[in-house]
């Protein structure tokens, strides 16, 4: 007989429904001895218990028999009074106390697993976003060459519609006829149909949608001071076009919006109207401004286009600035170290201007 | 580890609420926000985590909260403190019908396991501890999800729970199988595991879901005949606000158009 006891609870027949305290020793021929605590307490002999894992995430020790009376069930479970139970068990009941700890250890380990799984599935999402966001460059750049160009016009004309919804677009008029004139110079050869369009806003702003749409706010003409002026903005924008820095940016919101969703559920109804919404308001990065300049600047010299007019129109926004600060800066931030750097190379550039054929003050005048 | 002896009585019948009564210099902690009324000479103190002192250090109290945060209670405890000479009473209030229930730790071995948020008020020394479902089945399917909370101590401690209360003693092997989200306590010796209806035309069509709870003793259980979640539906469903109508007593009539014209008070 082993004299170390372990204590644990008591259920049975006769006994408090929600158990008894009591402690238990095994005897030399596997059979267990449980001794109610208390004055009055029982003292009963379980021959050939079975034993196995029970209770709440089965991390209990259920030693039960059945006794004259009914069943029984000796429930042990602190860790440190199992222990000392295994330690004490005869060969007998060693095997299925094993297997007990072995029901416990499964169900931690799965549940381990199933906790690591979860908390991975939860990562992902925001790991991809991570990743994106890091190479979101990269990526833009990746889809943007599998966008065909066919593609891209769709794309314009969805922009176009979301903007005729928002303002008074209008493509003919003497102000499109000038834009136009000024734009076919800025775009010889490219691969892009462009179509110019006046918006009717008292905005200072313009945009180029991919697909080359391309427009320009009646705000706009009305503090150009001259075609040249003009010009110069609209080949900033023709820029932004043609490298598809506007792309590049539905794109890269897309993907955004996308990820998102993922990770918090749609965000939205309709993630990709949305977007196209909000593209007049769309951020370049400096270095797509700075890239737009210069893609800009050449192009002005090669349509023989005085490049002094964007100088002169940026120092108007610059001017502008500080009064109240026009919309197209928000879009355009034509920081001082920019127009410092543009001026630099516009007075590098040499060549034979030829005028604009297009009388500013007569278009403005059409306004009225 | 001394814990503190609380007398207390229980008022109401649906929407209960329990009055404690404690002894000069005795204290019960409070789930933050359910005090209903407290006497003079009571002093409420705010404590960080659940008050029962057993975890020292700051380490020690910010886990005890994190655990807390983590069953969907407040940060915070409140410490109920009679500082006065004599006997003084606070009481504690459901947060929705129900019943409350008073449990002895010391009589079911001084450990409850509940559902998540059922607590609402224990002399001041029980541990709330959170308790990890670890049977994935149990916690995907069971209806009490992967997170439980713990009772530990030796002194009363009270939960609530929705509709009617059912409290059951399991004899040893004895099983039960109850709806999912109807158990509200257990003794940790009970077995708390999930069991298929059986046939794909009751899991469909029966209405039960997929799976039963079962409750395998030696052991009390509590069960509740309404979980909180299942009223809300209920409610939500027949708000006229969120699109649900104003419906009779199953009288056809009441259903209908009259229905709309007698019974609208807008």
């Amino acid at each position: 007989m082993s004299d170390t006891r372990f204590r644990g609870r008591l259920f049975g027949p006769g006994l408090p429904g929600s158990g008894a305290p009591a402690t238990g020793r095994w005897s030399d021929g596997g059979s267990l001895q449980v001794a109610e605590e208390g004055a009055a307490g029982r003292l009963l002999q379980a021959d050939h218990p079975a034993v196995d894992a029970a209770g709440f995430n089965a991390s209990s020790l259920r030693i039960s028999w059945q006794g004259e009376d009914g069943a029984y069930a000796f429930i042990i479970e602190a860790e440190s009074e199992r222990t000392i139970c295994c330690a004490a068990a005869p060969a007998a009941a060693n095997r299925h106390l094993a297997e007990a700890a072995g029901v416990t250890t499964r169900l931690e380990r799965r549940f381990r697993f199933g906790a690591v799984l979860l908390g991975l599935i939860l990562i992902l999402p925001l790991f991809g976003i991570g990743l994106f966001l890091g190479n979101s460059d990269r990526v833009a750049d990746w889809v943007v060459k599998r966008i065909s160009t066919e593609h891209e016009a769709q794309l314009g004309e969805l922009i176009l519609a979301q903007t005729r919804l928002q303002m008074k677009v209008v493509d003919r008029g003497p102000a499109v006829e000038a834009i136009s004139a000024i734009g076919s110079r800025l775009t010889t050869g490219s691969v892009h149909r462009y179509r110019w369009f006046v918006a009717d806003r008292p905005d200072i702003n313009a945009f180029a949608a991919p697909g080359g749409v391309v427009v320009v706010y009646s705000g706009l003409i009305r503090t150009a001071g001259s075609a040249e002026e003009l010009a110069g903005v609209l080949t900033h924008e023709i820029a932004h076009a043609e490298l598809r820095h506007t792309l590049r940016g539905v794109i890269k919101s897309l993907g955004l919006h996308a990820l998102a969703a993922l990770v918090i559920g749609d965000v939205s109804g309709s993630v990709f109207a949305e977007t196209a919404t909000r593209l007049t308001e769309l951020r370049f990065s400096r270095d797509a401004e700075r890239e737009a300049d210069a893609e800009g600047l050449r192009r002005l010299v090669a349509a023989h286009i005085d490049p002094a007019g964007m100088i002169g129109f940026y120092e108007k926004l610059a001017a502008e600035q500080r009064l109240s600060p026009p919309a197209i800066l928000s879009t355009h931030p034509a920081t001082g170290e920019r127009l410092e750097s543009l001026r630099q190379e516009v007075s590098l550039q040499k060549g034979k201007w030829q005028p604009l054929p297009v009388d500013i003050q007569s278009i403005k005048n059409s306004f009225k | 580890m001394a814990m503190d002896v609380i007398d207390y009585e229980i008022f109401g019948s649906e929407m209960q609420y329990v009055e404690v009564e404690l002894d000069p210099g005795e204290s019960a902690v409070g789930e933050a926000g359910g005090m209903m009324y407290m006497q003079d000479g009571i002093q409420m103190d705010t404590v960080f985590g659940d008050g029962s002192q057993q975890q020292g250090g700051f380490m020690g109290k910010l886990m005890g909260a994190g655990k807390r945060l983590l069953t969907g209670e407040s940060l915070f405890t409140t410490v109920f403190h009679n500082e006065s000479n004599g006997k003084r009473r606070v009481a504690f209030a459901a947060p929705y019908p129900g019943k409350i229930i008073p449990v002895h730790l010391t009589d079911i071995g001084g450990t409850l396991i509940c559902q998540k948020d059922s607590f609402l008020c224990a002399a001041k020394g029980v541990s709330l501890g959170i308790a990890f479902q670890k049977k994935l089945g149990v916690g995907l399917f069971g209806g009490e999800g992967f997170i439980m909370q713990k009772l530990d101590g030796d002194g009363m401690a009270f939960v609530h729970a929705g509709g009617t209360l059912k409290e059951m003693v399991l004899a040893p092997g004895e099983s039960l199988r109850v709806d999912t989200g109807c158990v509200v306590a257990f003794q940790p010796s009970v077995d708390f595991d999930i069991q298929f209806v059986g046939k794909i035309k009751s899991a469909v069509f029966g209405g039960e879901g997929f799976f039963y709870a079962t409750l395998t003793g030696p052991g009390r259980v509590w069960l509740q005949s309404l979980p909180l979640s299942r009223l809300a539906n209920r409610i939500i469903l027949s708000a006229p606000a969120a699109g649900g109508r104003s419906v009779g007593q199953g009288s056809l009539l009441g259903a209908g158009v009259l229905g709309g014209i007698l019974g609208s008070d807008e």
